[in-house]
């Protein structure tokens, strides 16, 4: 064999025959499985839908738990602070929101990369770091505990609804989904702090608003991870695997 | 709507392509069909989509029997996902892209089980079921291959789809298909001059 001969043994390859009996067997199993009680499906809707629907979710919890808390944050923010808060949360939103959207259906698109990921766990520190000041960590837990709190307890209904949403698809790998999920809920959990606390201070903003971002994206990765180790126990194909005859 | 290919009579005969034919020609017309519970257009698709995936599995160092239940969990998720499938866009991206999951999941399980079994005494050599009618080079060489370079090589020259088609079914985008079609390239054709060197 030659290195000019990897072409042709490629082609052949491709067109090497599969004994009838094995093609026939698979088709068989399938025909049986597949044609048996065939009922319509009816197709998902579009992605543009779907990318409206997450972000609603994402916008309507933060906007209607801060209204009920207060929007006292909203009211000490700056106009520069404010937009350049509110849009770097809107960008953010829309990248896990398309992140989810993809991985409702197979073929859905390139995956994210861990570079987007990166951008988007530094984006809030860098951003909190030059709109805001104080560096001073008196009352640092005290003032940050109710914050965590009320941001999670944003993050987990919405993430509910989030993950309601995606189970209309078919997501193949449930931690990266939830890992989109869990981010996209968090943001809706920051989104509602930045409205709701009048706290400015950088180091309490850094710490905890941003902590509920990535405690819900660990949690919704964490979730996810489970969900697919129990479908792969599911799975029937591993006692035929090679080894396990 | 596309031109079919012909179908045989025979309800359980893989559909034969002609050397001139589109690989996807007919399947969008066939899995739109199968979506609104068309049988004879759901029978269609798995007669000319099982050959492609049962060679899929196959060359990817799978025994016929791993390979046989593969395709069918494949089958068996195209079911519950058919709702997810848009119509007009590309079939065997969408079917390849859940066919590689199964093959996924699998491969990590039986992973996760030979790491709990102990090997209590030796096996006799199992006969193995030669799934195809002639045996090629093409094991030998693709077995050096890192598998998502492997993956590749085989759903661009085995199961005959583009590069874009790939991008879809590996989550990836064309650039990174390329270049790992590049170093897979690369990296074959160092081994067969290391042959022919030690010939």
């Amino acid at each position: 064999m030659k290195p000019d001969d990897l072409e042709q043994i490629l082609a052949q390859a491709a067109q090497r025959e599969l004994l009838p009996d094995a093609q026939r067997a698979a088709i068989q199993r399938a025909q049986r499985t597949l044609l048996a009680g065939l009922r319509p499906a009816k197709p998902l809707a579009s992605p543009r839908w779907f990318l409206l629907s997450f972000i609603a979710v994402c916008a309507g919890f933060a906007v209607s738990i801060a209204a009920i808390l207060g929007m006292h944050g909203l009211h000490v923010l700056g106009a520069v602070q404010g937009a350049a808060i509110f849009t770097a949360l809107l960008a953010l939103a829309m990248l896990a929101a398309v992140a989810c959207e993809r991985a409702m259906r197979p073929a859905g698109g390139a995956r994210l990369g861990w570079q987007a990921w990166l951008v988007a766990a530094i984006v809030f520190p860098v951003l909190f770091s030059l709109v805001f000041h104080g560096y001073s960590t008196l009352n640092f837990v005290h003032e940050g505990i109710p914050c965590l709190v009320a941001g999670l307890a944003v993050s987990l209904p919405t993430g509910l609804i989030v993950a309601l949403i995606l189970r209309r698809g078919f997501v193949m790998e449930w931690s990266s989904a939830g890992l989109a999920a869990g981010t996209l809920s968090g943001l809706a959990g920051l989104a509602m702090l930045e409205l709701h606390c009048p706290n400015l201070k950088a180091i309490h903003v850094i710490s905890w608003h941003v902590a509920v971002v990535v405690l819900a994206g660990i949690l919704g990765w964490g979730i996810g991870w489970l969900a697919d180790e129990r479908r792969r126990k599911r799975t029937v194909t591993a006692a035929a695997a090679p080894g396990n005859a | 709507m596309t031109p079919s290919p012909r179908v045989p009579e025979d309800s359980t005969a893989p559909v034969r392509l002609s050397p001139g034919d589109e690989p996807s020609l007919g399947l969008e017309a066939w899995m739109a069909g199968y979506q609104m519970a068309d049988e004879a257009a759901a029978t269609a698709l798995i007669r000319k989509v099982s050959p492609l995936l049962l060679r899929f599995f196959l060359v990817q160092a799978a025994t016929r029997r791993f390979a046989e239940d593969l395709v069918q969990e494949t089958w068996i998720r195209v079911h519950r996902a058919r709702h997810t499938y848009r119509g007009g866009e590309p079939v065997l991206p969408w079917i390849f892209a859940i066919a590689r999951h199964a093959g996924l999941d699998s491969m990590r399980k039986t992973r996760r089980v030979e790491f709990r079994e102990t090997q209590v005494d030796v096996l006799p050599p199992v006969a193995s079921a030669e799934p195809f009618a002639s045996s090629g080079d093409l094991d030998a060489l693709l077995a050096g291959l890192p598998p998502a370079q492997r993956e590749v090589i085989v759903l661009l020259k085995i199961s005959g789809m583009t590069i874009e088609e790939v991008a879809l079914a590996t989550s990836a985008s064309a650039g990174s298909v390329k270049q790992k079609a590049h170093r897979a390239y690369r990296r074959l054709r160092e081994v067969l001059s290391r042959r022919a060197r030690s010939q």
